[in-house]
């Protein structure tokens, strides 16, 4: 059998308002709460309401067979909160189908692992509590913050309690490997799933493409492409086509009127027209796994940003590390000063798009990175990001 | 006594000192009774006629031809308005990019006999037309201004900085007017070495056919001695002052709570800021307990800002960007420290004001101000060790730097623009 698992990221950063050295100690707030609440109700209004009708709906239609799973980070649900309360509901109605599978991560999308890593498991027991708390759901698979993995990220996350993690299907990896089968971390505690990321690109960036030659694409022939997947195995160990996305995908990076929702509502009858496919939740794989996994290391960090597929689109540049290295100063003392009221606003400050901003990358990568910054120039970013920082610092005193 | 003033920039629209400079004249040359003219980079045809002290802030714009009177209500608050209507650009450029490349511009603009005023024409629009805007524009104005000239009785021409040199050489030429042409920068201060040869060519020409220059010190006037040859005898030099913002009075407004070292100024260059940045360095290293802010934007702005970083300065080198006129008051008011390490500065007011805002200062011993003020500490802009020291001493010392502040704000509630206004009124005197 073939399985596709699906997983979604939600996520959305809270930007920092453009602010200046002044601005330090005036109590205006470093987030520009407009830019926000703009971003969260458009994008909910582009996808998140109209594709959760969509899953919704596919679930109802297949009665339990069409199965996925979504991350989403604890800063993006305090904005549904505060910003947009009918799009945390719809999440909700979702889960309660049975059908949605969640998984955990930190709770504000943050580079904490490899940065201060008793920090990172404070973060993922936050998300953790928050996901029993909002939807009663407590995740056995984890993926950290844009697929980041290493092996010593195996340690710390099987002794948190979980079970399955997912990561990069990278051919810097992989070598000869296929990312079809399942794998264990190189500790062997954890079941491992790599993302297919050729396909889970056609959808995810190349859809609308049409200088590609896979347009236009259509669930039929996504079907067969999965369906021919099925030709690396000779024997009858179950395959697993792991398709790893921003949900976002769906209505704001592909727009509704390039047939996204079009496509994705016809895709499970052509699956399902194949006779030996199925849909599957990562933690499925702890069941389907009709084979000895083999463990596989991951040496060095690898991620699924840009063409790299590493650290650099968040940790390149001087602008970046000094940025980060502050922040986690900053973070200790505040610890140990025990100011627990600046804590949840630096951590926010840890939020891994704050320092993508700053990313000076050239090639068709800085075009990706300019088209989700708000601010004029990595410089801009830099400067109010550490403005920020020292308004924070002066608070602590 | 009226004067014909021609200049690129004027608040509330500046880019820099030069608009600070002209304003501050202009104001206390009203006071004295000198009637001004005031021409500017307008794009309707008009000029500011500049009677009282108080017109220098409420711009009573006069046009030209038809449209006379066409304004009659000139108040301040309507100033805004007013100026929208005749159309001035928000930031005037004050200095091109060196890269730009045109071929041959100003061969001599204004060759040896001064000028059939037809050739005069032809000249300023062959050699001045170039693609680049600013270039043309200063030609635009230079046959703007003389065309105005005609329509408007005054005594004599004073031109401020390159762009107007042209405008002045039109308006003495075509009026048969005496030229004062004022040097608030030269191209070697902008571009740190030799600069656009064109520019070092209007320059010349500016200075060579003026009647009488007016340098803002006599580090300016030393260096268009040796570097133009500028018969020194009809060199003046009027040092420039500042206005004091009623703001300036009064106990700090911290930003933080440790000690505040400012640099404000384009980040060019010609100021120096890399100076500062190593400067910065090394006094975190020897006293952690300090913020360092690096106010203004400019070409080496992006290089700065990496250069921070990769020296891991964490939050202690902070940045601005461009800061508007309410924004530069509000940053003196914090700042204890204010460096200008300029590699060469022909006046730089921003110390004037600094001290006035009760900080103690560190300028470069290439500059005017230096000229002008003694609490303050003179360092040659290169000398990167011993501004460390003072700075470190400083820091250590709050008492020591609270004496050498309060010294020094005394010290420069002395000046004013006064002064120069009698000295320039001096100058006109002896051409008319």
């Amino acid at each position: 059998m073939i399985h596709v698992v699906f997983y979604f990221q939600v996520h959305q950063p809270l930007r920092l308002r453009h602010f200046s050295v002044l601005d330090v100690g005036s109590n205006r707030g470093i987030f520009d709460e407009n830019l926000n609440r703009a971003v969260i109700r458009k994008v909910g209004d582009k996808c998140y309401l109209p594709a959760n009708r969509l899953m919704k709906e596919l679930i109802e239609r297949y009665e339990g067979r069409f199965k996925i799973a979504y991350s989403i980070t604890g800063v993006v649900i305090e904005q549904f909160k505060n910003y947009y309360p009918e799009v945390l509901e719809s999440f909700k109605d979702l889960v309660r189908t049975g059908c949605v599978e969640l998984l955990g991560e930190t709770y504000y999308h943050s580079l904490a692992f490899g940065h201060d890593n008793e920090e990172f498991v404070e973060q993922v027991r936050m998300h953790r509590k928050l996901m029993y708390d909002e939807f009663g759901y407590t995740p056995l698979v984890f993926r950290n913050t844009e697929l980041i993995y290493q092996d010593r990220l195996a340690d710390i996350v099987s002794d948190e309690g979980f079970k399955v993690i997912l990561a990069e299907g990278t051919e810097k990896i992989l070598d000869w490997r296929s990312p079809l089968y399942a794998y264990t971390t190189y500790n062997r505690k954890l079941l491992m799933l790599l993302k297919y990321y050729t396909l889970s690109d056609d959808i995810a960036f190349r859809f609308s493409d049409r200088s590609w030659p896979g347009f236009p694409l259509t669930a039929d022939k996504f079907a067969d492409w999965i369906g021919n997947l099925g030709l690396v195995e000779k024997g009858t160990r179950n395959l697993f086509v792991n398709l790893f996305m921003d949900y976002e995908t769906f209505g704001e990076h592909q727009w509704k009127e390039t047939g996204i929702f079009d496509f994705m509502r016809h895709l499970p009858e052509k699956i399902f027209s194949k006779g030996n496919i199925a849909f599957a939740w990562p933690s499925d794989a702890l069941d389907i796994v009709n084979y000895q996994p083999e463990s596989i290391s991951f040496p060095y960090p690898v991620s699924w940003a840009d063409t790299e597929r590493d650290l650099s689109a968040w940790l390149d540049n001087d602008l970046q590390y000094n940025a980060i290295e502050t922040l986690y100063d900053l973070l200790r003392e505040i610890k140990q000063k025990g100011r627990h009221d600046l804590l949840d606003c630096a951590r926010k400050l840890s939020t891994s798009d704050h320092f993508y901003y700053m990313c000076t990358k050239y090639f068709q990568d800085g075009d990706v990175h300019k088209y989700f910054s708000p601010y004029q120039s990595p410089e801009h970013a830099y400067m109010f990001y550490m403005n920020a920082l020292a308004d924070l610092s002066e608070q602590l005193g | 006594m009226r004067v014909l003033m021609i200049t690129w920039e004027f608040p509330p629209y500046i880019a820099g000192g030069l608009g600070m400079a002209c304003y501050g004249l202009v104001k206390a040359l009203a006071s004295i009774g000198v009637e001004v003219d005031l021409i500017l980079p307008t794009v309707e045809e008009v000029y500011f006629k500049i009677r009282r002290p108080e017109d220098a802030d409420i711009l009573p714009i006069e046009f030209i031809g038809e449209r006379k009177g066409y304004f009659t209500v000139q108040t301040r608050e309507n100033l805004i308005e007013r100026l929208r209507v005749i159309g001035v650009l928000e930031r005037p450029e004050t200095y091109i990019p060196h890269s730009l490349n045109i071929d041959e511009l100003v061969e001599v603009i204004f060759s040896q006999e001064i000028l059939t005023e037809k050739r005069l024409v032809e000249a300023i629009k062959r050699y001045l037309g170039g693609e680049e805007s600013l270039f043309k524009r200063a030609s635009e104005l230079a046959l703007r201004a003389m065309r105005m000239s005609k329509l408007i009785e005054f005594d004599l021409v004073h031109v401020h900085d390159w762009l107007t040199y042209p405008a002045g050489l039109a308006v003495k030429s075509s009026r048969k007017k005496k030229l004062v042409a004022h040097i608030h920068a030269t191209e070697f201060d902008r571009a740190g070495g030799p600069g656009d040869d064109r520019i070092h060519k209007i320059e010349y020409i500016g200075l060579e056919y003026a009647d009488r220059v007016i340098a803002v010190s006599n580090y300016t006037a030393r260096m268009i001695i040796d570097r133009y040859r500028i018969d020194p005898s009809k060199i003046r030099v009027v040092h420039n002052a500042y206005s004091v913002s009623p703001y300036a009075g009064g106990e700090k407004r911290r930003l933080f709570k440790d000690p505040l070292v400012l640099f404000l100024g384009r980040v060019t260059l010609q100021k120096g800021p890399d100076y500062f940045l190593e400067v910065a360095g090394r006094v975190i290293s020897r006293y952690p307990n300090v913020r360092f802010v690096m106010a203004g934007s400019g070409d080496m702005f992006s290089r700065m800002l990496r250069s921070a970083a990769a020296r891991r300065l964490k939050d202690r080198l902070l940045f601005s960007g461009f800061l508007n006129r309410d924004e530069v008051e509000r940053i003196l008011k914090a700042t204890d420290i204010f460096v200008m390490p300029s590699v060469s500065e022909p006046f730089g007011i921003v110390p004037l004001e600094a001290m006035a805002f009760g900080a103690v200062t560190i300028i470069s011993k290439q500059s005017g101000v230096s000229e002008v003020v003694k609490n303050a500490f003179k360092v040659d802009f290169w000398d990167i060790d011993k501004t460390v020291d003072i700075i470190v001493d400083l820091l250590s010392h709050p008492e020591k730097r609270r004496e050498i502040a309060e010294a020094g704000r005394h010290e420069v509630l002395e000046i004013g623009w006064n002064e120069a206004a009698l000295k320039l009124n001096e100058v006109y005197r002896e051409l008319v």
